[in-house]
């Protein structure tokens, strides 16, 4: 659970950065860095379990 | 004759203080959009890189610099880490004063998410930097 703490603050603050230096509307911005956001954690998950099924021993 | 014109045209000065805006932006996470006045940007992407840097320190992570005692390819290795590093501007001049951080904690779990937060501060830290110098230089609101 740590470490999906620390992943998700992690991917919060780097998107709140890329949502203030995007181009755009307020609102436009607002969506990118939720956009950010989301697909850091999509993509940790995703690549989690992908190695979760892949035997390193 | 009309491409030429264009291209004139298009050549738009920088102000000098937009430089200045610049090197205290990355001196100071934040400061650049402080300065020219906007508050919110300012306290959201330089608190973000903050909170980022210290959280890092704060796990145990490890500051890149380059020394006298490594050559060749061994100096090479440090020196990106270390680029990205120095992004943080001052508070990465204060650690390697202080030499806070530069010690390696490798027995630490969070050890690796701390070097990661601090690689990734200094690298924010350039993309705040650029957006308070494009809001200077005027092309950027």
């Amino acid at each position: 659970m740590k470490h999906v703490f620390w992943m998700s603050v992690f991917a919060a603050l780097t998107a709140v950065v890329f949502g203030i230096a995007a181009k755009g509307t307020d609102r436009q911005r607002l969506i990118y860095g939720l956009k950010v956001f989301g697909e850091f954690l999509g993509i940790a998950l995703l690549l989690g379990w992908i190695l979760y099924f892949i035997p390193f021993r | 004759m009309v491409a030429r014109r264009i291209e004139k045209e298009q050549k738009i000065e920088t102000p000098r203080a937009a430089w200045l805006v610049g090197l205290a932006a990355w001196a100071i996470p934040g400061a650049g959009h402080f300065i020219q006045k906007r508050w919110l940007r300012g306290a959201l992407a330089g608190g973000a890189v903050w909170i980022v840097f210290l959280t890092g320190l704060w796990l145990g992570g490890h500051l890149y610099a380059v020394s006298g005692g490594q050559q060749g390819f061994g100096a090479l290795l440090q020196l990106l880490p270390m680029i990205a590093n120095v992004g943080s501007g001052l508070p990465y001049v204060f650690c390697w004063i202080a030499n806070i951080g530069f010690a390696e904690h490798a027995q630490i779990v969070t050890y690796e998410y701390g070097n990661t937060f601090l690689l990734v501060a200094g690298l924010l830290n350039y993309l705040v930097m650029l957006d308070a110098f494009d809001i200077a230089a005027g092309r950027k609101r």
